[in-house]
């Protein structure tokens, strides 16, 4: 059966962005479980043609892609998506825009311990044409000094981008944004400006995280 | 259909204009870099070549309102000129005089704004018409 769950698991350990808000997360009811339980929404709908037979893994998905059920598959997959940003994680809030379902207004706590602490940072998530085989697209829309995220708000991070894989929930990609927060990379900078002040001098680096959060994170 | 919102719609239009569109003649970019919601942009139009606008270089404003892209953008020239759409005080272009915005829809960009522009200093008209000293400002 095409399952997401075995996948993401896979993938959450192998791209290291696994993080201890990560871990704790899981022990959640997962959204796919609580989905799966439902009679109405059981997880087979998705391998069946409009006429009912049966296909086999994730290559069903490709034949259905050219069939008239694509509509039904699309919303099953925005469906799920809603599923799993309705309670995504501790400190992310999502909520789509009642004209454009495919359009979420997303807030991410600072983490802990980070120059971003106690900073609420508004994001906006859409899901393109083409999800879920490409990535969600993610943007800040809140100010924020970090090195990975440029001044338009765009985001460098491997799983927005080329390490995309349908099987990444729309939480695991917020969870990844939240963890940046914690883990920012100079060496691989967007906002080269700010990397060069977190490699020359990161505590007065972190020191301006903090004032800009301060500034224009805090409600 | 996916409904691309604005700012990731903006934000498309802008990776498209930092690579250069066409042949150079026409170019646009964000007014100011910092700017998050990205509503004011600086347009570039080389004038068409064989016509009075040759080789002029004229500068335009461009700003994307909330509605974009369902509304078209407000356009304005910074550069005089002397064209039927464009006001003759202010610069500003004339929604209703210009086909590429009276008949806006979402497959309409920036760029094409600019081309048709562009297009429109070349018509057996507008080919012609006495300009103002070149270089000058609104």
């Amino acid at each position: 059966m095409w399952c997401r769950c075995t996948v993401f698991e896979s993938i959450g350990d192998c791209c290291g962005t696994r993080q201890s808000g990560i871990d704790s997360a899981d022990k959640a009811p997962h959204p796919i479980s609580v989905l799966a339980s439902s009679p109405a929404s059981s997880p087979s709908l998705l391998l069946r043609t409009p006429h009912g037979s049966s296909q086999g893994k994730s290559t069903a998905f490709y034949t259905l892609l050219s069939r008239p059920g694509l509509i039904t598959i699309l919303a099953f997959l925005i469906g799920l998506a809603h599923n799993q940003v309705a309670d995504p994680a501790p400190g992310i809030t999502a909520a789509p825009h009642d004209d454009n379902l495919r359009y979420f207004d997303v807030t991410i706590q600072g983490p802990d311990g980070s120059p971003f602490q106690q900073g609420i940072f508004k994001l906006e998530l859409f899901l393109p044409e083409e999800y879920p085989m490409a990535p969600p697209k993610v943007r800040f829309l809140t100010k924020i000094y970090h090195p990975n995220i440029d001044k338009l708000g765009r985001i460098c991070l491997d799983i927005l981008k080329d390490k995309w894989s349908p099987a990444l929930q729309i939480r695991t990609v917020l969870l990844s944004v939240q963890a940046l927060l914690s883990a920012p990379n100079p060496d691989d900078p967007l906002a080269p400006d700010v990397a060069k002040h977190y490699k020359e001098n990161e505590k007065d680096a972190q020191r301006v995280s903090r004032e800009w959060t301060q500034q224009y994170a805090s409600e | 259909m996916a409904k691309v919102p604005r700012n990731f719609r903006l934000l498309e239009e802008l990776e498209k204009g930092e690579k250069g569109i066409g042949d150079g003649s026409c170019s646009y970019g964000l007014e100011d870099g910092d700017d998050i919601m990205m509503s004011n942009w600086n347009g570039t139009i080389i004038g068409p070549g064989h016509t009075v606008h040759e080789n002029r270089i004229y500068s335009l404003k461009i700003t994307c309102g909330e509605d974009y892209p369902d509304r078209p953008p407000t356009v304005q020239f910074l550069s005089r000129v002397n064209l039927p759409f464009v006001s003759s005080t202010d610069g500003r272009v004339d929604t209703a005089r210009l086909p590429v915005l009276a008949n806006w829809n979402r497959n309409s960009s920036l760029e094409t704004v600019l081309v048709e522009i562009r297009k429109e200093m070349a018509t057996l008209t507008n080919r012609k018409l006495p300009q103002p000293p070149e270089g000058s400002m609104f």
